[in-house]
């Protein structure tokens, strides 16, 4: 059965947001309870009696509705599988099931509330004092800390949720939605400009949403849906509700998000009218449920109708919290007494108080509340006599300032300066495209807010080069005057110097006033590391409640002014994001060859090779191996980079990118070039083939494809004035490589216009032919060490040529072969791939390709680094090893000798690739080994899987030393 | 994020592009003593400031462009192709 509204709801007013003819049902730690359509999960948690709504973190105490304006910590509970849910400002939805959090074992009992009668053993920075000795316990100290430290629970085994981002340009974006957010997109509206307004409430108007005091005639509520609606009817404005910009990045470019989206803004000018958050009072037990915001009073009365109390005491130093008060007797509650921290508030509505019987006590504050899991009583002190009153109630509202939400302001560049005259930090220096109006400004008259909303509506459709010329406005400089009432001074706020009490700073992390005081003490003094040391304004409210009052709090224990105090910094993102809506969707593109569907329906297991998806085999590497070594293989190449070089200028840039010669490559003749940076490390290597007087094709390993080509052009571009044009092929061509014995014989079957004989075209040459009437150009060349064909061809006849050939090579055994058997087979014939067999500092020397380096020509990328490479000599070569004992060691496993090692060894060295050979009956690798070690019958240690296991150096290549099979 | 504007295909977010380094005059490889290479290599002028450098429109026409930009203020004041480059 449902629980039904213990509390109960107001009678139906114009400016309620709920739908009373539609009833939802949700459940909250495993009771059901009734809700409203328009309901959030607070509001009818509230309604329904609901007092507390989490455990604290630290100290795991009571916490109940605080700000009801998404910014404290004190509502979040776990909505389904998802942690973290603000209940204050998330619709309820039928069905919902909703827990509370970091509750041990439940709301009600929870049994680490214990800790709080120990809390002197839990100081400020006890994390860092006290898990650190002896090392052997860490592994306890760790599922202790993994039990207390997070909030919220993570399934790993939830349903993935869609996530997506969203992309939006605009001339002015608009953050917030309150008079001076919608006065500014109105002005920037009216100019003409693409304006995009953002409020993270589910309806704009702010503040006024639910004020019900005069504004020209109308309520508050209703004057401000006036103007919301005036802007709906603009075609080039489009209003999102329910979305929060997280961060401002540089050229204006704005996150925000709603739900599961991720937004992506670009604006040419951002008006940030994000308002103002009301602010929590320090005083004993000021976290305890029932102690609430005077706004958030206002929000459960006015937007939904519900009463959180019945018999309240008032706290106010500001014109709204009397005005709260006033809303409190309208919607039926007693009023027990009303604390004026002020000399002389607001005379109106002290009057009209006054006219409802309320004890006014003025220049008062609060001392403490008290009450078991709730509040249910107040001591009140005189700050003239220090005389204490003492009040029974179930309700305290508390209305004592408020703080800028200027964090956006702050992520543009804008310097934040506490002005004494107002008791605020204001900011200046904004870049020429932000501009800021409102309480963000710290502008608080609503007469002003919508002034200055204007102005920067105006300004802001200006800079994006709408609208004409603004008249100067001179009413900023007269307005500060005007807002001094609007908070009152931290000087005038009484600070409990008792040592034992609770009164929280920061609700989100459980620190106390107390411990700030002890941080300092220990020497964190400054505002920057108080906050890293005591984690003061780290947790989900990233200062929002706590920030002002901690450095309030570090100026009067420093005993030095707010302005020398300083803020701390503020990042994005200003509210906490879910990680899918960071991820969102994968936008990585896949590339695949035009033969990926063949392969797939032919039983390849694919493999990610960059973007690229290719076989890695067909069921049998080995078979594969020896159908290449003994019959006759094809393989799909057309992930390698592909480039067309055309121009007298081709052998010049060829000189220059790669280290060997390129002078002298006759037409049909293909060469190995290597590539080094400027550093002097290998950085890919490939061939080009000279296809005619001023045409060459280029090819490069996959992953270097782009990379490159890039590196070509900025040659081509940076003043060395090649007469070359150069062209990325790598997506228009197709390539495959047909490897073994009997390659010729299916080629033959096939190709017209080419004399295969070996004198005709033998190894190292190019030539252009058809094959089943296409144009494919044929590469003699070798990876795999026996007599190959790579064929290139239009993508498009990719596929075609592909099952040509097999069925061609039908008769000669042909076998599709994928990645492994190429990795084995080039590992038989010692082939090198580049930045798996070498890193970020081999040289070509080391390598053992010095072969491919020409230091007498000219020049050439890297030359001077080789040359004093060369000078100094090689300190360690790369290899080729066997393992006797045919263990087959893992890459990357070390090479060891005794030393000074962790464990006694030294590293000297480590395995780069290794396989088990299917041809040579053997383990066979790649390793660096020191130079004075690498002479082939040289033995060494390897440390595989703990073990030690002996390898000796064998000379390269191990299949085919004479090359005989590629000539042949 | 930050804007470059490319020669050919107007400006776009920096995500499209590549980053190319600060500009550096490269020694003849000759007769650089170990130190001007080294120097060439490693060491940056690295200002507090407008710096000219090296950016490829990746993602678009594949352009190799100057970009001067501040480095703190991340403020690019222009943009143009080596031919254009102001000379010394």
């Amino acid at each position: 059965m449902a629980i039904q509204a213990a509390v109960g709801r107001l009678p139906e007013t114009p400016s309620q947001v709920i739908n009373r003819e539609k009833i939802v049902d949700f459940v909250f730690d495993g009771k059901t309870y009734t809700a409203y359509e328009g309901d959030t999960i607070a509001s009818a948690l509230v309604a329904a009696g609901v007092m507390t709504f989490s455990r604290s973190f630290k100290y795991h105490r009571r916490r109940g509705l605080l700000c009801a304006a998404g910014a404290c910590p004190n509502c979040l509970v776990q909505v389904g599988d998802e942690a973290n849910v603000r209940s204050c400002t998330t619709p309820v939805q039928a069905g919902m099931k909703v827990e509370a959090q970091n509750a041990m074992p439940s709301l009600d009992v929870d049994v680490m509330s214990a800790t709080q009668l120990v809390d002197s053993f839990l100081p400020a920075g006890f994390y860092y004092k006290a898990f650190i000795r002896p090392q052997a316990l860490w592994p306890t100290y760790e599922r202790f800390l993994r039990q207390a430290a997070g909030l919220g629970k993570i399934d790993p085994d939830s349903e993935p949720g869609y996530f997506d981002k969203i992309y939006k340009h605009v001339d002015v974006a608009v953050i917030g939605g309150g008079p001076a957010g919608l006065r500014a997109a109105l002005a920037a509206a009216k100019s003409g400009a693409r304006v995009i307004l953002m409020d993270d409430q589910s309806s704009p108007g702010g503040h006024l949403r639910y004020r019900m005091d005069e504004i020209d005639g109308l309520p508050a509520y209703e004057y401000v849906a006036k103007m919301a609606a005036e802007l709906v009817g603009f075609s080039n404005v489009e209003i999102l509700t329910n979305t929060t910009a997280v961060g401002r990045y540089d050229r204006n470019w704005v996150g925000a998000v709603t739900g599961n989206r991720l937004i992506k803004l670009r604006t040419k000018a951002l008006i940030v009218a994000t308002g103002a958050y009301e602010i929590p009072l320090l005083f004993e037990n000021n976290d305890l449920p029932g102690i609430m915001l005077g706004s958030a009073v206002q929000r459960m009365i006015h937007l939904w109708g519900v009463v959180p109390g019945a018999r309240a005491v008032v706290v106010s130093a500001n014109r709204r919290g009397l005005q709260a008060a006033l809303d409190l007797i309208a919607a039926g509650v007693h009023i027990e007494a009303l604390a004026e921290m002020r000399e002389e508030p607001d005379a109106d509505l002290i009057r009209k108080l006054s006219a409802e019987h309320v004890m006014i006590f003025k220049r008062t504050t609060i001392k403490r509340a008290w009450g078991i899991g709730k509040v249910q009583g107040v001591s009140l002190e005189s700050l003239h006599s220090g005389q204490i009153h003492e009040f029974p109630c179930d309700l305290l509202l508390v209305s004592t300032g408020y703080t800028p939400a200027n964090q956006l302001l702050f992520q543009a560049g804008g310097k934040l300066r506490w002005n004494e005259q107002i008791h605020e930090f204001t900011l200046d220096m904004l870049p020429s495209d932000v501009f800021a109006a409102g309480e963000a400004a710290a502008t608080h008259l609503l007469e002003d807010i919508e002034r200055e909303g204007e102005l920067a509506g105006l300004q802001a459709a200006q800079f994006a080069g709408f609208g004409g010329k603004i008249e100067k406005v001179t009413f900023l400089a007269a307005k500060v005057e005007e807002r001094r009432a609007e908070r009152i001074p931290w000087t005038q706020i009484h600070i409990a110097e008792d040592e034992a009490k609770k009164d929280f700073v920061c609700i989100c992390e459980d620190v106390t006033r107390k411990e700030i005081k002890q941080s300092i003490q220990e020497g964190f003094d400054s505002v920057e590391l108080l906050k890293r040391y005591s984690t003061v304004s780290m947790g989900p409210c990233q200062g929002k409640m706590c920030n002002i009052n901690a450095i309030h709090v570090c100026a009067h224990y420093n005993q030095k002014t707010v302005a020398e105090t300083g803020n701390t910094t503020s990042r994005p993102p200003v509210t906490p994001v879910t990680m899918g809506a960071l991820g969102g969707r994968l936008m990585e593109p896949v590339r695949v060859s035009p033969m990926h569907d063949w392969h797939v329906k032919h039983g390849a297991v694919m493999m990610n090779a960059g973007l690229w998806k290719r076989p890695d085999h067909y069921g049998d590497p080995s078979a594969e191996v020896r159908a290449v070594r003994e019959r006759v293989g094809l393989i799909d190449v057309t992930p390698l980079g592909k480039f067309h070089l055309r121009g007298p200028g081709v052998p010049g840039l060829l000189e220059r990118v790669y280290t060997n010669r390129w002078q002298k490559l006759d037409v049909g003749r293909v060469r190995y070039g290597l590539m080094v940076t400027e550093e002097g490390v290998v950085l890919d290597d490939g061939v080009t083939a000279r296809l005619d007087d001023d045409f060459y094709y280029m090819t490069a390993t996959s992953s270097g494809a782009s990379g490159i080509f890039e590196n070509m052009e900025w040659n081509l571009q940076s003043g060395w004035s090649y007469d070359v044009h150069l062209l990325n092929v790598t997506d228009l061509r197709a390539a495959m490589n047909l490897a073994g014995p009997r390659s010729r014989d299916v080629l033959a079957k096939i190709i017209q216009g080419v004399d295969l004989s070996n004198a005709a075209f033998p190894y190292m040459s190019v030539r252009q032919a058809t094959i089943a009437g296409i144009p494919v150009l044929l590469l003699r060349i070798g990876f795999t060490g026996e007599l190959s064909y790579e064929i290139h061809t239009p993508s498009g006849y990719g596929l075609h040529i592909w099952e040509a050939l097999l069925k061609a090579g039908e008769e000669f055994g042909i076998t599709p072969f994928g990645v492994e058997a190429q990795r084995i087979l080039r590992l038989e014939k010692g082939h090198i791939i580049v930045s798996q067999d070498t890193d970020g500092l081999t040289n070509p020397f080391e390598a053992g390709m010095e072969w491919a380096v020409k230091l007498d020509k000219q020049d050439f990328t890297g030359k001077a680094s080789l040359l004093m490479a060369n000078q100094k000599g090689v300190t360690k070569k790369l290899v080729g090893f066997e393992m006797p004992d045919g263990t087959i060691p893992e890459e990357a496993n070390q090479i060891v000798r005794p030393g000074n090692g962790p464990i006694g060894l030294e590293i000297i060295g480590r395995i780069t690739s290794v396989r088990r050979s299917p041809t040579l009956k053997k383990v066979i690798g790649l390793c660096w080994l020191p130079t004075e070690m690498s002479e082939p019958g040289q033995e060494f240690t390897i440390r595989v899987r703990g073990q030690m296991k002996t390898g000796r150096v064998v000379p390269l290549p191990f299949y085919d030393p004479d090359g005989l099979k590629l000539n042949s | 994020m930050i804007l470059l504007t490319c020669p050919n295909c107007g400006t776009r977010n920096v995500s499209e592009f590549r980053y190319g380094g600060e500009i550096t005059k490269r020694p003849n490889p000759n007769t650089a003593t170990q130190a001007e290479w080294a120097n060439y290599l490693y060491v940056r002028k690295n200002v507090l400031g407008v710096m000219p450098e090296w950016w490829c429109h990746q993602s678009g026409c594949g352009q190799w462009l100057i970009a001067e930009r501040h480095t703190k203020t991340h403020e690019v004041l222009k943009t143009y192709v080596w031919e254009a480059r102001p000379q010394e």
